[in-house]
């Protein structure tokens, strides 16, 4: 069993602040996420999940505030001068370690499926073709859609759409996942082929931040889940303890609003 | 140095000149603008009718504008009417060609916009016990105008820009003007460059009412 | 009834081959060079888009037949001596690559910025996401405006004949003035011009219906 004090988390989040113009949306946000841990953000609209996300794997530029992946700083450097911003090269390089897969899919329309999953593998990390088809065919397969390989997204539902994307992000190999609301676009009776590929992931021993309204499902998968609201974290803790005894009243509105009979179970 | 402050004084020398052609053709355009609206509206239901002969003949009409030069339909304006005994001026034989290539334009413009209220819309009119004409009148039309604005104003912008057409029958607008300007002087480029920022000027202001009407508009939608 | 136009059928014929050159001369080259200003439009850097906002704006409002003049005059004055066909060759090129960069441009910031932010999270950088998500869905936004663009391409190449270029168009009004068949001459050059364009018109407004429904 190691001691906590020597393993680095894999993300850590220090007073994370950011300003869109002069509208505050994230007050200072902190948390870390260990290796392996599932982490899911609930909360209402407009309450930051989304942006502090985009903040991770640095598509959202930030005022204050320092992101560490596996210990090394993201995004900016910190020195005796004040802050700088890295390159878009480094930046980049972070993506590849981090997947983020969005609420509205955003598959490449004018590429099959398979070839989706090879993007990156053929673009960032300069696979020669073959192989890469040979990697996404097992993405695909691991998501449970290798025979639609060669169909193009307008022809596959929102769900398998949503399947393709995390296979095409999983196939940059990245050490850590993000979900942002990725089941809030889908009919209801495709959200669970989307669940059930995160709660596989899940087991499997990725380290993941899931965004979500699902309760029931944040319950299942979660190791902790961080309650937000008006760009802070109210309330964090385990599962169990976090949906079934809330502290923080706005958690309890959000509780009731979104699953009336959630309460007293 | 001189040579600039020469060029520079040759061209406020030219500056009336250069200002009553500008005149005409804003003239021209003045003329031509409400002609080619006008029978942009004339054409509209005969595009829109069921009738297929009607609506064909319409349709060629259109065709045949869109894919033949201004200026050839100009140029049979003023060759052709004096062989049928007719002389009008060279002004209204080039404000005729303009409106007639650009009514066709419109139709279309028109057209788009009117189609692009939805068909909800419609329902929703008639739902309530409206009569078409009046459906049309009261909720088809007024949306319809809103869309239409945008591409309404472009399209005569570049109608204005087409009125430099007209020089090649003779008419004294900007370009005829620049073109006299250089046949009977020393001068060359720069006179050009003098009128191309009269024409700069107005597609300017132009451009920026067309956008200040749409912004007003959209206001008030 | 149609003597003279059949008389003069060759020698318009060959105005039209000249059309045709400067045709293909405005719309093949003015749109490359179109599309490579558009691209630049787009950069990160803010004077590349400064430039090509003023170039497109100042060629955008100024009649066609000017910059014909602007580049006749233009060369002599710079003390070159060009061919006719040439200088305003060069010109309407000039003309037609400020729409095309203006259609690219416009077609390139229709691509959802979600596409691009997916090609980013998967760690593509700038050029890969150009070639690979940007210009191939801006491609297809922008083949209809495109086509219409080379068909006002096309009918534009008859107003070198008021700057003294001989194409079709100033074959036919020496026809015109030596005959007085107004009619027929201009009917039939009608004619020629509609043969032409047609087909391409017929493209654009395929295109249009086509590729509007987005994949």
């Amino acid at each position: 069993m190691m001691p906590h004090a020597l393993s680095t988390p894999m993300i850590e989040v220090r007073d994370l602040r950011k300003s869109y113009g002069p509208l505050e949306v994230l007050k200072g946000v902190s948390f870390s996420v260990e290796r392996g841990e599932v982490v899911v953000a609930l909360g209402p609209s407009g309450s930051g999940k989304s942006t502090m996300l985009r903040c991770i794997n640095h598509l959202e530029e930030y005022q204050h505030g320092e992101i560490r992946i596996e210990g090394t700083s993201a995004g900016y450097t910190t020195g005796a001068s004040g802050r700088k911003p890295h390159s878009e090269a480094v930046n980049a390089r972070l993506r590849e370690q981090v997947g983020l897969v969005f609420q509205s899919f955003n598959l490449f329309p004018h590429r099959t499926a398979v070839e989706n999953v090879m993007m990156g593998l053929i673009h960032v990390r300069g696979m020669p073709r073959r192989v890469a088809r040979q990697m996404a065919l097992a993405r695909l397969d691991k998501v449970g859609l290798v025979e639609k390989a060669d169909e193009y997204p307008a022809k596959l539902s929102g769900g398998q759409q949503q399947r393709v994307a995390i296979a095409r992000a999983l196939a940059m190999q990245p050490k850590v996942m993000l979900f942002d609301e990725v089941t809030s676009a889908l009919d209801p009776e495709l959200v669970g082929e989307v669940l059930r590929v995160i709660r596989q992931l899940a087991g499997e021993g990725m380290t993941m931040i899931i965004v979500t309204h699902e309760i029931h499902f944040a319950r299942d998968v979660a190791d902790r889940i961080l309650f937000m609201d008006g760009g802070v974290i109210v309330e964090q803790g385990a599962p169990q303890q976090i949906l079934s005894t809330p502290v923080a009243n706005r958690l309890r509105l959000f509780l009731r609003r979104y699953q009336g009979d959630y309460m007293g179970s | 140095m001189d040579h600039v402050a020469q060029t520079a004084f040759f061209l406020a020398a030219q500056f009336p000149k250069l200002l009553s052609g500008f005149l005409i053709t804003l003239g021209l355009s003045a003329a031509a603008i409400p002609l080619a609206l006008g029978l942009g509206l004339l054409l509209l239901a005969p595009r829109m009718v069921k009738n297929r002969l009607i609506a064909g003949l319409t349709v060629a009409y259109i065709d045949l504008m869109r894919n033949t030069p201004l200026l050839i339909q100009i140029y049979l304006i003023y060759f052709g009417l004096p062989v049928l005994g007719l002389y009008p001026s060279e002004f209204i034989c080039g404000a005729a060609g303009i409106a007639l290539q650009h009514g066709a334009f419109l139709v279309e413009t028109y057209r788009a916009g009117i189609e692009s209220v939805s068909q909800r819309q419609w329902e929703a009119a008639r739902a309530i016990g409206m009569g078409r004409m009046k459906a049309f009148r009261v909720v088809i039309l007024p949306q319809a105008m809103i869309r239409i604005l945008g591409p309404l104003g472009n399209q005569l912008i570049i109608l204005v820009k087409d009125t430099s057409l007209v020089s090649a029958i003779g008419v004294a607008e900007l370009t005829m003007t620049g073109k006299i300007i250089i046949e009977r002087s020393a001068a060359s480029v720069e006179v050009f460059v003098a009128v191309a920022l009269f024409y700069l000027v107005l597609t300017s202001v132009l451009g920026a009412a067309l956008r200040i009407i749409e912004s007003r508009l959209a206001e008030r939608a | 009834m149609f003597r003279v136009l059949a008389a003069s059928l060759p020698y318009l014929l060959q105005g039209a081959v000249m059309t045709l050159w400067l045709s293909a001369a405005a719309v093949g080259i003015g749109t490359l060079l179109g599309i490579a200003v558009g691209v630049i439009g787009t950069t990160v850097s803010r004077i590349a888009r400064t430039i090509v906002t003023g170039y497109i704006f100042v060629l955008r409002g100024i009649p066609v037949v000017v910059v014909m003049f602007l580049g006749y005059y233009a060369f002599p004055a710079l003390g070159l001596r060009v061919n006719a066909y040439v200088a305003v060759g060069l010109a309407q090129i000039v003309y037609v690559s400020a729409f095309v960069a203006e259609i690219t441009r416009s077609a390139i910031g229709s691509v959802p910025a979600n596409q691009i932010a997916a090609a980013r999270s998967l760690g593509m950088r700038r050029p890969a996401i150009l070639m690979q998500v940007i210009l191939p869905q801006a491609t297809r936004i922008a083949i209809p405006p495109l086509l219409n663009n080379a068909l006002t391409a096309i009918k534009q190449t008859s107003y070198a004949s008021v700057v003294g270029v001989w194409e079709l168009t100033y074959a036919a009004r020496e026809v015109v003035e030596r005959t007085l068949a107004a009619f027929q001459i201009f009917l039939g050059v009608m004619v020629i011009y509609f043969l032409i364009c047609y087909p391409l018109s017929l493209a654009a407004k395929w295109s249009e219906a086509r590729l509007s429904f987005s994949q």
